[in-house]
C-alpha cells in the first residue's frame, strides 16, 4: 500500500514536469510552426543556470525564479539569430534547431567540461504521506509545475495576449491582417516556451545529475506527448504527457526502468499511427 | 555529343580526383577514405529518400545498424544453429535483405492505410523508433549489449569466410570507391526511371499524384525499402572495414550525423550528398585534432548557417551555380534560347 502511494506520487511528479516541458514545446509548435529539437537543451540550460546562480550565492528559491528568465533570454537570442530565418520551412526548423542543440550542448562541454555536477536540494525536509516519508521538495516541484500550467491556461484563455496568441494559432495570416503584431508574438512565444523548459530544468536540477546531455532524454518523450495528445489544442499535450509520463513511471516501478522507455515509445508510436491527429483533436485545416 | 547534367560534371570531376588521390596521400589516409566512401553510400540512401522521395527519416541509422549487426553475426559464425557458416557473401546478403525487410515493415506500417504519417510527424516517429531500436541493441546479450560485437573479420573473398582477405588499403580504397560509384549510378538510374518519376510526383503533390492514379503508399514504401536496403549494405561494408559493431551505429547519434552530412552536402542530388559525407568526415578527422572539442560546435554552427543561408547544401549550391553559368554561356553564344 505504502509502495503504491509512493509510485503514485512519483508518477505525478514525472507527469507534471513532462507536462511543463511538453507545454512549452507545443506552444512553440502551435503558434510558430517551429519544431524545436533544441527544447531539451533549454531544459539543460535551466539546470546550469540554476547551478551558476546558486554558486553566486543567490538563495535557492530566488534562483529558481531567476533561472527560467535567464533561459528565456537565451531563447530570445536564439530566436533572433536562427529561428526567425527558417519560418515557413517546417522541415528546416527541425534541421536548424537540431544544429542549435548541437551547439548548445557543445558550448556547455567547452565551458563546464563533459563531467556532471549536482545541486543540493533546499533543506525543506520530508513529510510523512500515507505512512511513508516523502521529500517535501518533490511536492514543491509538483506545486510549481501545477501552478505554472494553470497560469499558462489562465494567460491563454483570460488575457488579451492569450487571445492574440489563439488567433494566430487558428489563422496566422488573418490574425496579421487584423493588426496583431505576429513578429513580436513569435519572439515572446519562443522566449516563453524556452522559459518553461528552463523552469522544468531548474526545478529538476537537485534531482538529476547536471551534464551537457541532460536534455537529450526529454525531447523525444515531449514530442511523443504532443503528438499523442494532438496539436491545435492546449489540453492535447497535457493529456499526452499524462499518458507518456504515467506509463513510463508505472512501467519503471513495476517492471524495470530499462524497459520503460521501450514500452512507452512503442505504445506512443502505435497511438500516433492509429490517431494521427492525436487523442484530443480538433478539426484542423490541411496545411 | 551527349549533354551531361551539372551534377554529373561535378561527379565526374570528383571521381577523377578520388582516382588520383591514393598517389599523393599516405596509405593511412587512404584507409580512412575507404570508410568515408561507405558513409557516402549511407548518405546516398538518405538523400534518395529525403531529397527525391520527400520522406524525412530522422532515424536512418536503424537500417545502417541492422546491416552492420547482420554482417557481424554472420561473419563471426554466430548464426544460431549454423556455427560453421561465416561467409562474407552471406553476410552481405543478410545485411541487405534484413535491413530492406525492416524498412519495408516500417514503411508498410507508416505509409499504409487511410491516414499515412508524413512530413515532420514521420521524422519524429522515425526518431523515436531509432531510440527504441538502440535500446533493444543495448539490452540484447546476443548482440553483445553495450559493448557490441568485436573483432569482426575483414572482407574475405572465399565462399565461407576463407580465401584471400582484402586488407590492402589501396585495394580497399578502390573497391569502396567502385561500390560508391556503382550505387550512385544505380540510384541515378532509379531516379530517372518511371518509378523514380512517379515518386517525384508524389513528393511534389501527393494528392494530385494519387488522383492521377499513382499508388502513393506503395511508391513510398518501395522507396523506403530500397533506401533501407542500401543503408544496410553500407552498414555491412562499414563493419567489415572497421571491425566493430556497437549500439552507437544503430541509434540517435549516427542518425543525426548522416542527416548533417546530407544537409550540408545537398539533399537534392545523390552526388552532392555523397560528397557532403566524405567532406564532413574528412574535415572532422583533420580538424578534431587541431581544434579538439570545438569541432562539434563548429559543425553545429556550420549546419545552422547552411540551413539559413544555403539550404541546397554546399555542393548543391555549387551544382546550381554551374547550371546558371552553363545556361548563360549557351545563351551568350546564341546556340540555344536563354533560360527562362
Amino acid at each position: 500500500m505504502e509502495q503504491i502511494a509512493t509510485v503514485i506520487l512519483d508518477s505525478t511528479n514525472a507527469i507534471l514536469v513532462l507536462m511543463l516541458v511538453s507545454l512549452g514545446l507545443a506552444i512553440i509548435f502551435g503558434l510558430m510552426n517551429v519544431i524545436n529539437m533544441a527544447h531539451g537543451e533549454f531544459l539543460m540550460l535551466g539546470c546550469y543556470a540554476m547551478m551558476e546562480l546558486i554558486n553566486l550565492g543567490v538563495p535557492f528559491f530566488m534562483a529558481l525564479a531567476l533561472a527560467p528568465l535567464v533561459v528565456a533570454a537565451i531563447g530570445l537570442i536564439a530566436e533572433e539569430l536562427v529561428i526567425k530565418r527558417t519560418y515557413h520551412r517546417l522541415i528546416d526548423t527541425i534541421l536548424a534547431t537540431w544544429g542549435l542543440a548541437l551547439v548548445l550542448r557543445q558550448a556547455m562541454v567547452l565551458i563546464y567540461g563533459p563531467g556532471s555536477y549536482a545541486v543540493s536540494p533546499p533543506d525543506v525536509g520530508s513529510v510523512v504521506l500515507f505512512g511513508e516519508p516523502y521529500p517535501v521538495y518533490r511536492l514543491i516541484v509538483m506545486g510549481i509545475s501545477l501552478a505554472t500550467i494553470i497560469g499558462t491556461f489562465a494567460f491563454f484563455f483570460g488575457s488579451r495576449w492569450g487571445l492574440a496568441a489563439r488567433a494566430v494559432i487558428a489563422n496566422r495570416d488573418m490574425a496579421a491582417c487584423l493588426g496583431i503584431n505576429t513578429r513580436r508574438l513569435d519572439r515572446m512565444t519562443f522566449a516563453f516556451g524556452s522559459g518553461l523548459a528552463g523552469l522544468a530544468g531548474a526545478a529538476m536540477a537537485p534531482m538529476i545529475s547536471i551534464d551537457p546531455n541532460a536534455g537529450l532524454g526529454w525531447v523525444v518523450p515531449a514530442f511523443l506527448s504532443i503528438l499523442v495528445g494532438g496539436l491545435g489544442t492546449v489540453s492535447g499535450p497535457l493529456v499526452g504527457a499524462a499518458g507518456v509520463g504515467g506509463l513510463d513511471s508505472v512501467t519503471a516501478a513495476f517492471a524495470s526502468p530499462v524497459w520503460a522507455q521501450l514500452v512507452v515509445f512503442t505504445a506512443a508510436i502505435l497511438v500516433i499511427r492509429v490517431f494521427p491527429n492525436g487523442l484530443v483533436s480538433r478539426r484542423r485545416r490541411e496545411a | 555529343m551527349m549533354k551531361l547534367s551539372s551534377a554529373s560534371i561535378m561527379g565526374i570531376a570528383a571521381l577523377l580526383f578520388f582516382c588520383a588521390l591514393p598517389a599523393v596521400v599516405s596509405s593511412w589516409v587512404a584507409a580512412d577514405f575507404g570508410i568515408y566512401f561507405v558513409y557516402a553510400v549511407f548518405a546516398v540512401s538518405l538523400a534518395f529518400l529525403w531529397g527525391h522521395a520527400g520522406l524525412l527519416s530522422l532515424g536512418h541509422a536503424v537500417y545502417f545498424g541492422i546491416g552492420a549487426y547482420a554482417m557481424s553475426v554472420v561473419t563471426l559464425g554466430m548464426i544460431p544453429g549454423l556455427p560453421g557458416v561465416r561467409s562474407m557473401w552471406l553476410g552481405l546478403l543478410a545485411a541487405v535483405v534484413l535491413s530492406g525487410c525492416a524498412a519495408a515493415l516500417v514503411g508498410a506500417f507508416f505509409f499504409g492505410g487511410r491516414r499515412p504519417l508524413k512530413g515532420a510527424f514521420l521524422g519524429i516517429v522515425t526518431l523515436a523508433l531509432a531510440v527504441v531500436i538502440e535500446r533493444l541493441a543495448i539490452n540484447s546479450s546476443f548482440l553483445g549489449g553495450m559493448n557490441g560485437l568485436m573483432s569482426v573479420p575483414p572482407i574475405t573473398l572465399g565462399l565461407n569466410g576463407d580465401g584471400p582477405e582484402v586488407t590492402d588499403t589501396t585495394v580497399l580504397y578502390y573497391l569502396m570507391l567502385a561500390i560508391l560509384v556503382a550505387v550512385i549510378l544505380l540510384m541515378l538510374k532509379v531516379e530517372g526511371s518511371r518509378f523514380g518519376k512517379s515518386l517525384a510526383s508524389v513528393r511534389e503533390n501527393e494528392l494530385r499524384a494519387a488522383t492521377l492514379g499513382h499508388d502513393a503508399a506503395r511508391l513510398k514504401n518501395r522507396a523506403f525499402t530500397l533506401s533501407g536496403a542500401l543503408a544496410g549494405l553500407s552498414g555491412a561494408l562499414f563493419v567489415a572495414q572497421f571491425g566493430f559493431a556497437s549500439p552507437s551505429l544503430i541509434g540517435f547519434a549516427l542518425s543525426a550525423d548522416v542527416l548533417i552530412w546530407v544537409a550540408l552536402g545537398g539533399r537534392n542530388h545523390v552526388i552532392s550528398a555523397a560528397l557532403g559525407a566524405i567532406t564532413v568526415r574528412y574535415l572532422e578527422s583533420r580538424l578534431s585534432g587541431a581544434i579538439g572539442a570545438a569541432w562539434p560546435l563548429f559543425l553545429g554552427g556550420l549546419f545552422i548557417l547552411s540551413v539559413m543561408l544555403f539550404p541546397k547544401g554546399a555542393f548543391g549550391e555549387a551544382i546550381a551555380w554551374i547550371d546558371t553559368f552553363r545556361k548563360n554561356r549557351r545563351a551568350a553564344s546564341g546556340s540555344e534560347p536563354p533560360a527562362a
